[in-house]
């Protein structure tokens, strides 16, 4: 749950106002697409949801925990214990074949060989990409690169999967592929997902469409779900 | 933690084995290099300190030397001296000498140097030279018309030794003509010739001491008394050992006797030495430091990302400085390996110094302070970029 966000930025002597109070509440199962023109904010409102930036004002609350008052170390442990990221451009490490990319994460929470492997390797086959687990990054489409990610980013059983506009490098198909795979995840494992676009024809994958328009909502739409 | 180091040890692998290898074996190779030139140095002091050591016991002065006490010219009583010392446990041989300076002719050429009066079963049980005969034979009991000479002094026809001393071909079975300090002059038949390599040794001459004395009107009087001990490196053990004997006359270690020669020398070696270290360990830092920088530089965005899905920057941090242990120990080892061929080679052909061949004398302290040293300014240089990028704000290092 995020309260009354403010974000402001200094660029030289001017002040940029990305975020001018934004208060969104996501329920465990949502698909929740933000959207807006570009500045619009959604960008900023993703990385403040996802840890990656500090607002200037208001509170953000996951699974009842205030995440603003956590110590950069505790911020880093939650965003690997409870947040999956899918970034733009897959953001995968080159030197890591895909199913190294995926059980990176478990590895770091101290689980177990097997564990580690089998998981990593179920949710590389959920995501299509079974035949590709041993593949490095120079290796694999762009399509298959943005599926490693989203299942390198489920890999922990994150609390909200956040993607920052996960189809802007793929074409029309392989977005339609990703945007299904989103689907899917959210209806079979209840999956909460929060995912910035700017594309209109991905409202339809979407339970809510939070639209911002500079820094605040403008529009807030039920869709797919009720 | 631990989980942290193993995940630290995953990335630094895999960046090693799926990274640039033309960088790694570069990188490697100028820490062999560095690793070469921090142990080859000390290894040749420690060459001429074992050189210098083992010359001056072997051919020059023994272990310790028994000089005449303040005031006197020469130590009385040689015989019961000799006695006293040699039945003190550990004491192997005592060689009485006499000394002095002497001119040379032969064949209208004339040269200067050191002529001893020895006696040569005591010498042979102090010193090697009866060893190192490279031509005729050494001294015996009763050779009084015979000389032996070094192969400086002896010299080669035609050849000027380099201001040395040198009679320019003198040979087994030929005559030279000695005139010494007090005026008198001898003919003695050269009987053999030695090379020592000490410069101090081959450019002097020795006849037996009972020739020299009845030359210069001795009567068991000698200018110094050498004395071999069973084991090296204990001589002020020894010395300690020779006075609570109630010996009278001044008694040196070889190290004493040299007057700081050697340690003059180490000294001037050791700046050398600090010199070329600290240039070595300032290289090291500024190529580990530059690798690592541009590494991660270069993966910034790749650091960023890490942070952004959950890994702790220390884990970050310490998988750059695992791969830099990584390269310092490979580098090390190849040193190790460089190092033993070059170690092998002077061995087979050593270099040549005025005190005698030197061969590297590497000691393990040296190697393992090289070692300590190339570890510690690495990490220093791998942790200091990897730490300035790692801790950077996750956008600002996402963006690039």
């Amino acid at each position: 749950m995020a309260e009354n966000l403010t974000r402001v930025y200094a660029m030289g002597n001017v002040e940029v106002r990305a975020l001018a109070g934004v208060s969104l509440e996501v329920a465990k199962g949502e698909f929740v697409g933000i959207m807006g023109a570009s500045g619009s904010g959604k960008s900023t409102l993703l990385h403040i949801l996802g840890l990656l930036d500090r607002p200037t004002s208001g509170s953000v609350t996951i699974d009842g925990t205030d995440v603003l008052a956590l110590s950069d170390h505790r911020r880093t442990l939650f965003r690997l214990n409870r947040l999956g990221y899918v970034f733009q451009d897959y953001a995968l490490i080159g030197e890591l074949t895909a199913l190294e990319n995926v059980y990176l994460t478990s590895l770091v929470r101290g689980a177990s060989k097997d564990e580690y492997i089998e998981r990593s390797a179920d949710i590389l086959r959920r995501v299509g990409l079974g035949d590709r687990m041993d593949h490095r990054q120079s290796e694999l489409s762009g399509g298959e690169q943005q599926r490693v990610a989203i299942a390198r980013a489920l890999v922990n059983s994150p609390s909200i999967l956040l993607a920052d506009e996960p189809c802007a490098n793929l074409d029309s198909q392989t977005s339609k592929s990703i945007l299904d795979l989103f689907a899917r995840l959210n209806e079979e494992l209840d999956q909460t997902i929060v995912m910035v676009s700017h594309e209109d024809w991905h409202k339809e994958y979407f339970c809510r469409i939070v639209t911002l328009r500079d820094g605040l909502i403008g529009d807030m739409v039920e869709c797919r779900k009720a | 933690m631990f989980s942290g180091i193993r995940v630290s040890a995953f990335l630094a692998w895999k960046s090693i084995q799926r990274g640039s290898r033309g960088t790694l074996a570069l990188t490697i190779m100028i820490i062999a290099l560095i690793f070469v030139n921090l142990v080859f140095l000390p290894s040749i002091i420690s060459g001429v300190v074992v050189t210098f050591d083992t010359q001056s016991i072997d051919f020059d002065l023994g272990n310790l030397v028994i000089e005449p006490r303040e005031g006197s010219q020469y130590i009385d009583g040689v015989d019961g001296l000799q006695k006293k010392v040699e039945q003190i446990p550990g004491i192997t041989g005592t060689s009485p000498r006499i000394t002095a300076g002497a001119t040379y002719f032969y064949r209208g050429r004339n040269a200067a140097s050191t002529l001893y009066g020895i006696t040569p079963e005591d010498e042979r049980s102090v010193t090697r030279i009866a060893d190192y005969m490279t031509a005729g034979e050494f001294l015996s009991g009763g050779d009084t018309d015979a000389i032996i000479i070094g192969a400086t002094l002896a010299g080669t026809e035609g050849v000027e030794e380099g201001g040395l001393p040198s009679l320019e071909g003198v040979g087994v079975g030929d005559s030279v003509d000695v005139a010494y300090p007090n005026g008198a002059t001898r003919t003695y038949r050269v009987k053999g010739i030695f090379e020592t390599q000490s410069f101090g040794v081959d450019t002097a001459a020795f006849v037996t001491t009972r020739e020299m004395s009845r030359v210069l009107g001795l009567d068991n009087q000698a200018s110094a008394i050498l004395v071999k001990t069973a084991v090296n490196g204990r001589e002020e053990e020894y010395k300690t050992e020779i006075l609570s004997y109630g010996v009278q006359e001044d008694v040196l270690t070889f190290r004493e006797k040299s007057g700081g020669f050697v340690e003059q020398a180490i000294q001037s070696f050791n700046i050398i030495n600090a010199i070329s270290t600290l240039v070595s360990l300032i290289i090291a830092i500024v190529v580990v430091f530059i690798v690592i920088f541009i590494n991660t530089v270069n993966r910034r965005r790749q650091i960023g990302i890490l942070k952004a899905i959950g890994i702790d920057q220390q884990i970050i941090i310490n998988s750059y400085v695992l791969q830099v242990l990584f390269i310092t120990a490979v580098g090390a080892l190849v040193g190790i390996g460089l190092n033993a061929g070059v170690t092998t080679y002077l061995t087979a052909y050593p270099l040549v110094f005025p005190g005698g061949p030197v061969y590297p004398d590497v000691e393990a302290s040296a190697i393992l302070r090289s070692i300590g040293s190339l570890f510690g300014v690495s990490l220093v240089a791998g942790y200091i970029p990897a730490w300035r990028i790692a801790r950077e704000d996750i956008l600002t290092a996402i963006r690039g």
